[in-house]
């Protein structure tokens, strides 16, 4: 079993990370009132270890035995019949799913689900008509449609389920879904926190850990505790026992997209272009979100560009990023930004070296 | 290069000994030969037009070749040839006869050898005016500078040419007026030689015109170039080639694409000494250059005013020769109008207009005068004259209905497309044999009722159905016994649908009861709702006319209406409409109403707007939108090209646009504009995406204009300009886009991913997301599954690798999608270098391991993306008791564990041969008992497997890159 999963605190007791957070949510439940929730913050802070560990405290132990289904709604959307699939994790009193993985159809998920919930409501121990709770995951990646209709549904359905909401970045949540929930802000883990956990799970592996190996997981770990925790067992699993200056390695991907970055800087022309396209396909293809492409790649040439260059890459990093949210074709849009990287460094090389 | 210079050189050395023969005389007597030139009677012309014609050059000025008519150009090789002065004259002599000869020839003939004449006026004046100012015609001009050079070797010769050149005093004032070209040619000469000698050298490196844009392309009289015959081969020096083609055509000239021996003028201006140029040396082909064809043009443009005056002043003066001959040619030129330019015709005209359109008065009266497919024309007949005794007489018997099998088919179908003559033709093939034609179209009602019509027609007229047909049918009832004859032609059944309900079937239904022929024509023969008809029909596939065939039939009707049109002007209309002759007549005569007189631009103009839609294949659309002349394109055009597929154009424009080299940035240094442009076209890309999304999520359908600017035309004119490779080897095409082929890998990677997911979410050890599942688990994942491989021993590492696996619910397959979406281009693939054995035996364990962990997942899941999951599962649920079977089947035999995956080895194996070969061999030597009793065993119980071991055998020549694949799959197919 991978370690993030072995060590994975199970309830909000065992959560060290967040400790207050935890505490705060287990009052809150204890007494009885839990309104919808909406957890944000980077990735690998946490967030689904508190949902998980939150709904066991809701409901015990019926919690954990969750089913995966790959459900089908057939969805009346006025003129046609739309059909969508979706893979939903549930146990009796709880369902988790990513509507945003419908694509532009995620609202009619929203819609149809809630009311699905609404239909069965599981009745508790002392005979009381329960609540479902229902946990979506990518808020932040739902359409501005199903961000609507959620609002009206989660004040119609409220008596029914509470809903817990995941994201990233709360900025592109509408303000009135935000104003409906109890946001709930998670930090990434500082480093000495991950450093914390790091030694930890050595301790209970039974590792020796050569000293500052944990602090410079953590510092590559970019703050993410996942991230780090999986690190630490690649570093297990490819040498042990450590050493101090053992090589952190680097995801697949990541290595590749600094050799396109190295590409670029190295040559500017219609053919590189064209050789970094094909590079770009390769990770699309297999299955990098874009986003994380191009920041990846962002960072990667940031890393070795001129100081002056710095402040208006990023500008077209930005600009081409929103504009990828906008369109369909990421390849076009992260293509562009390229290109334009390699005008801009092209011309700046020549006006400053000839 | 160098062969074909050569070959100019000796050109000019030739016509630069007769040109500069009278370059002397001229230049002393210039004026008074123009003078002479108007007095001069008719011989004195035609003894000029034969020096003339001696003094042009193959090369260049030689627009006089063109007028001559074949037997003139058939001994004018001999007069060029000979290279003594003693023979040229008796060459000359004949020159005189011939042109002697030639005053008899055709007025027509003779208009253009006044044209000639008029040139040299024309020249004259010109040159003069151009001593002044510079000329564009740097060929001209180079090449008579070489002629001075030469000159003092040649004067002699020119003396004595001379001397017996003026043995007939007629030849001289025209030799003058020749002359007087050369001359003044000459006097520039000294300043046109450094130019246009180094002009001429450096067009060999180039490849654009080198000129391009920079000279002026002049307007010439409308019919110069008539009755010649262009080639057009290599780069010209100012012209595109597509300008120059077009030129040509608007001056009435007709370009082909290759030489023959029609062909009057090879056009090059540095030509490579290709296959062209060397059949035009064998044909004896003039070349011309541009600056020629420009000469020749702009000739005729100058002369038109002088040469109208000339003939007012020749007409008015005497009755000489001249004189007559422009009358003459004017008698031809009215007959040639048909008196169109007469009042009374134009009233004629006029009153015809009101009576009919075009298109019904010049239908075909017979069959031979339909355009084109006579041989189906042909075939129609016999079917129509045949029907009668292959159906309804021999109708009883069989056998000559069998034995007969064109006319098998007891109905006829006419397809292609509109306006080609097939309804016309049916018709008068009908009308022709006697039979009398009930046309059925569109515009009638053609249900299930009145296809009863048609059997009333073969008996049983019980029918409401009525008027329209039933009137003939009584007719023909009455008469029956007489007049037999009958012909039903259903047209447009193409057309036949939603109103006319059980039309095709109907209609099908009396093919086969019927006692009458019965035509069908349509437009579209593979359309679906003929698919059942086409069987009981005989078909003929009608094609589109030529051009030239069109051309003739368009031109005899001009004539008939009095409407002057060239033919190359004709064959443009016939081009434009696509061989739909009935859109062609009512352009014509749409034309007809505000002119008489129709030039080759005319229709140009006029038929760019109504253009024929044509389908043009995304691949052509993409060229001509970065094509070289895409500048030239009028927005509308382009959009309208764009539009041609919506969907692909664009995808095929991103595709390539980098190999696009922009014209519109000539001098790049670094190629940093390129860069910028290149930018700039991305982004504009990536806006068309944005709007596509626009438009297809929000139906915001009045954006695609939109769409297509960004998308398509933007990039394309900042990019346009010549295609080139960015790979070594790659063809220089464009490619077929890639986005299209990685979207599916992609979708089906998700898929995979997906399903992997969900195992993982299935065994509740995980409840990472799936992006993170991909970004950040799977690093790890691929090397606890793998690194224990390489490292550990075989039991040990396939054990750990198993439950890790089984505590995951990661299936074989997930397995293969770790491998997968790790792969990427040019790195390890990380199960290389497993040993073989090593592999064989994972999947053996994890074979044995799934019987408990099977039931599981199965249970729980429905796969995601695959619809047949369950039965794949449920085989896959029953298949692990066939193994157990095997394996109980086994267990009589001693090492069964090890000879089965003995077997997998031998499948895995041979994918990384060689490599293992040693040990496999071992292996076979030490068994090799056992594995034959095995085989046979597995042969039996699972009849799958030697197609796997086949397969894994197969791949032995690929690829250690597929060994991993390779595997997999041998081992699903045995599953």
């Amino acid at each position: 079993m991978l370690w993030v999963d072995k060590y994975r605190p199970k309830t909000l007791d065992q959560i060290t990370v967040h400790e207050d957070v935890a505490q705060n949510l287990k009052k809150l439940v204890t007494e009885q009132d839990c309104p919808h929730l909406l957890f944000f913050g980077p990735s690998g802070s946490g967030k689904k270890t508190l949902v998980m560990a939150l709904i066991r405290q809701m409901f015990g132990a019926s919690a954990e035995k969750v089913k995966v289904e790959n459900k089908t709604w057939k969805v009346d959307a006025g003129t046609r019949n739309v059909e969508i699939e979706l893979t939903t994790i549930s146990s009796t009193n709880h369902v988790e799913l990513t509507p945003s993985d419908a694509g532009f159809q995620d609202r009619y998920i929203v819609q149809e689900i809630i009311k699905d919930m609404a239909k069965n409501r599981p009745i508790d121990s002392k005979g009381k008509r329960g609540h479902k709770v229902l946990v979506l995951n990518d808020v932040d990646k739902l359409s501005r449609e199903a961000q609507h209709s959620l609002r009206r549904t989660m004040e119609k359905y409220s008596s029914y389920c509470r809903l817990i909401l995941c994201c990233n970045s709360s900025s592109r949540v509408t303000e009135a879904i935000r104003s409906r929930c109890l946001n709930v802000r998670i930090n990434g883990p500082t480093d000495d926190e991950i450093v914390k956990v790091l030694e930890f799970i050595g301790k209970k592996e039974g590792l020796q850990l050569p000293s500052g190996f944990a602090s410079r997981i953590a510092e590559k770990s970019n703050r993410s505790l996942r991230r780090a925790i999986l690190s630490f067992e690649t570093c297990r699993v490819q040498q042990y026992p450590f050493v101090s200056n053992q090589a952190i390695p680097p995801m697949d991907w990541e290595e590749y997209i600094s050799e396109i970055a190295s590409d670029i800087m190295k040559e500017q022309s219609p053919k590189r272009l064209y050789q970094v396209r094909g590079k770009l396909y390769e990770l699309l293809v297999n299955c990098i979100p874009p986003e994380i492409i191009l920041k990846r790649l962002l960072y990667e040439l940031l890393k070795k560009l001129d100081a002056e260059l710095k402040h208006e890459v990023c500008h077209w990093a930005a600009y081409y990023e929103h504009r990828m949210r906008l369109g369909q074709k990421s390849i076009f849009h992260i293509e562009a930004f390229v290109a334009k990287f390699m005008s801009i460094y092209k011309s700046f090389l020549i006006s400053t070296f000839g | 290069m160098a062969d074909i210079r050569k070959w100019f050189m000796k050109a000019h050395d030739k016509d630069n000994g007769s040109a500069s023969k009278h370059a002397k005389p001229d230049s002393s007597t210039t004026e008074k030969s123009a003078a002479a030139e108007l007095q001069s009677g008719k011989a004195e012309l035609s003894g000029g037009e034969s020096t003339g014609r001696r003094i042009t050059s193959k090369y260049f000025a030689s627009e006089k070749q063109k007028s001559k008519d074949t037997t003139e150009t058939e001994e004018l090789p001999i007069k060029r040839k000979s290279p003594q002065d003693a023979k040229e004259s008796p060459a000359k002599r004949r020159s005189q006869k011939d042109s002697k000869e030639s005053l008899k020839v055709p007025p027509l003939q003779k208009l253009n050898k006044i044209d000639d004449n008029d040139d040299d006026d024309a020249v004259i004046s010109s040159s003069r005016k151009n001593l002044s100012d510079v000329t564009p015609n740097k060929k001209l001009k180079s090449g008579s500078g070489k002629g001075i050079t030469q000159k003092p070797v040649k004067i002699e010769e020119s003396d004595d040419e001379e001397a017996e050149g003026t043995e007939s005093s007629r030849k001289q004032p025209s030799g003058r007026g020749r002359g007087g070209r050369g001359s003044s040619a000459a006097t520039v000469g000294g300043r046109g030689r450094g130019g246009g000698r180094g002009g001429f050298m450096n067009f060999g490196e180039r490849k654009d015109p080198p000129h391009k844009g920079e000279k002026e392309v002049p307007e010439g009289a409308p019919d110069c170039l008539a009755g010649l015959t262009f080639v057009i081969s290599g780069t010209l020096d100012s012209l595109e080639r597509e300008e120059a083609e077009d030129l040509i055509k608007r001056h009435g000239g007709r370009i082909t694409g290759s030489i023959s021996k029609k062909t009057n003028y090879l056009l090059c201006d540095e030509d490579i000494g290709g296959r062209k140029s060397s059949k035009a040396k064998e044909l004896g082909t003039a070349f011309l250059t541009e600056d020629g064809l420009f000469d020749i043009i702009r000739a005729s443009g100058t002369k038109a005013p002088p040469r109208q005056d000339s003939k007012k002043s020749v007409v008015k003066s005497v009755e000489s020769p001249t004189g007559k001959s422009s009358l003459k040619v004017q008698a031809k030129t009215c007959k040639d109008l048909s008196a169109g330019a007469s009042p009374a015709k134009q009233k004629r005209r006029t009153v015809e207009f009101s009576s009919l359109t075009w298109t019904e008065k010049y239908k075909p009266k017979v069959p031979n005068d339909i355009i084109g497919n006579q041989s189906l024309v042909k075939q129609l007949h016999d079917w129509l004259a045949h029907w009668n005794e292959n159906f309804l007489d021999g109708g009883s018997k069989k056998k000559g209905k069998k034995l007969n099998d064109s006319g098998a088919k007891k109905a006829i179908l006419l397809c292609g497309g509109p306006g080609i003559g097939k309804t016309t033709s049916a018709k008068l093939v009908s009308q022709m044999l006697g039979y009398e034609a009930i046309e059925v179209n569109a515009s009638d009602n053609r249900g299930k009722s009145d296809a009863k019509i048609q059997k009333g027609i073969s008996g049983s007229n019980a029918n409401s159905i009525k008027e329209l047909i039933s009137n003939s049918s009584l007719h023909f009832r009455t008469d029956q016994p007489k007049h037999p004859k009958t012909v039903l032609i259903m047209d447009e059944v193409d057309g036949m649908s939603a109103g006319d309900r059980g039309g095709v079937a109907d209609l099908i239904a009396s093919i086969k009861s019927s006692k009458i022929p019965i035509i069908c024509i349509c437009n579209d023969r593979y359309s679906q709702k003929l698919k059942s008809l086409v069987n009981y029909c005989l078909i003929l596939s009608f094609r589109k006319p030529t051009k030239q065939q069109m051309a003739k039939r368009l031109s005899q009707v001009a004539n008939a209406e009095g409407l002057q049109v060239n033919e190359i002007a004709l064959e443009e209309l016939a081009e434009r409409v696509n061989g739909d002759i009935r859109m062609a007549l009512n352009q014509l005569q749409y034309l007809s109403l505000s002119m008489s007189v129709i030039k080759y631009d005319d229709i140009r103009q006029r038929l760019l707007g109504s253009m024929k839609d044509e389908d043009i294949s995304p691949f052509t659309a993409v060229d001509k939108l970065f094509g070289f002349n895409s500048g030239k394109l009028r927005m509308d055009e382009r959009i309208d090209i764009s539009m041609s597929d919506m969907d692909l154009v664009p995808l095929l424009i991103q595709e390539n646009y980098i190999n696009y080299r922009p014209s519109s940035v000539s001098k790049d240094d670094n190629g940093i504009k390129r860069m910028d442009l290149m930018a700039r076209a991305a982004e504009s890309i990536a806006d068309g995406d944005i709007i596509n999304v626009q438009i297809r999520r929000h139906r915001q359908w009045q954006l695609s204009q939109s769409s297509s600017i960004a998308s398509c035309v933007i990039p394309a004119s900042l990019l346009h300009g010549q295609r080139e490779t960015l790979e070594q080897g790659e063809r220089n095409f464009n490619r077929f886009s890639a986005w299209l082929g990685k979207n599916s890998t992609f979708g089906k990677n998700m898929r995979l991913l997906e399903d992997l997911h969900v195992h993982i979410l299935a065994s509740r050890e995980s409840c990472s997301r799936r992006e993170h599942l991909r970004v950040e688990n799977l690093t790890l994942f691929l090397k606890r599954l793998t690194e224990p491989l390489h490292t550990l021993p075989k039991d040990e590492a396939v054990k750990m690798v198993v439950d890790f696996m089984s505590l995951y619910s990661i299936s074989q397959e997930d397995f293969d999608t770790f491998m997968e979406l790790s792969k990427f281009q040019g790195r390890k693939n990380p199960l290389d270098g497993v040993a073989p054995a090593v592999k064989a035996a994972l999947t053996k364990a994890y074979k044995e391991a799934r019987k408990t962990q099977m039931v599981r997942t199965a249970d729980l899941i429905t796969l995601p993306g695959i619809k047949k999951a369950p039965k794949k599962r449920i085989a896959a649920m029953l298949e692990p008791a066939e193994d157990t079977i095997e394996g109980t089947g086994g267990d009589t035999l001693a090492e069964s564990d090890d000879e089965n995956s003995l077997d997998n080895d031998y499948a895995e194996d041979s994918t990384n041969a060689g490599k293992k070969l040693q040990l496999e061999l071992q292996n076979l030597k030490k068994e090799g008992m056992e594995v034959q009793l095995d085989l046979k065993g597995v042969e039996n119980s699972n009849a799958k497997k030697p197609g796997g071991r086949g397969r894994g055998g197969g791949s032995q020549t690929s690829e250690k890159k597929g060994g991993g694949r390779g595997s997999g799959s041998a081992t699903k197919r045995k599953r």
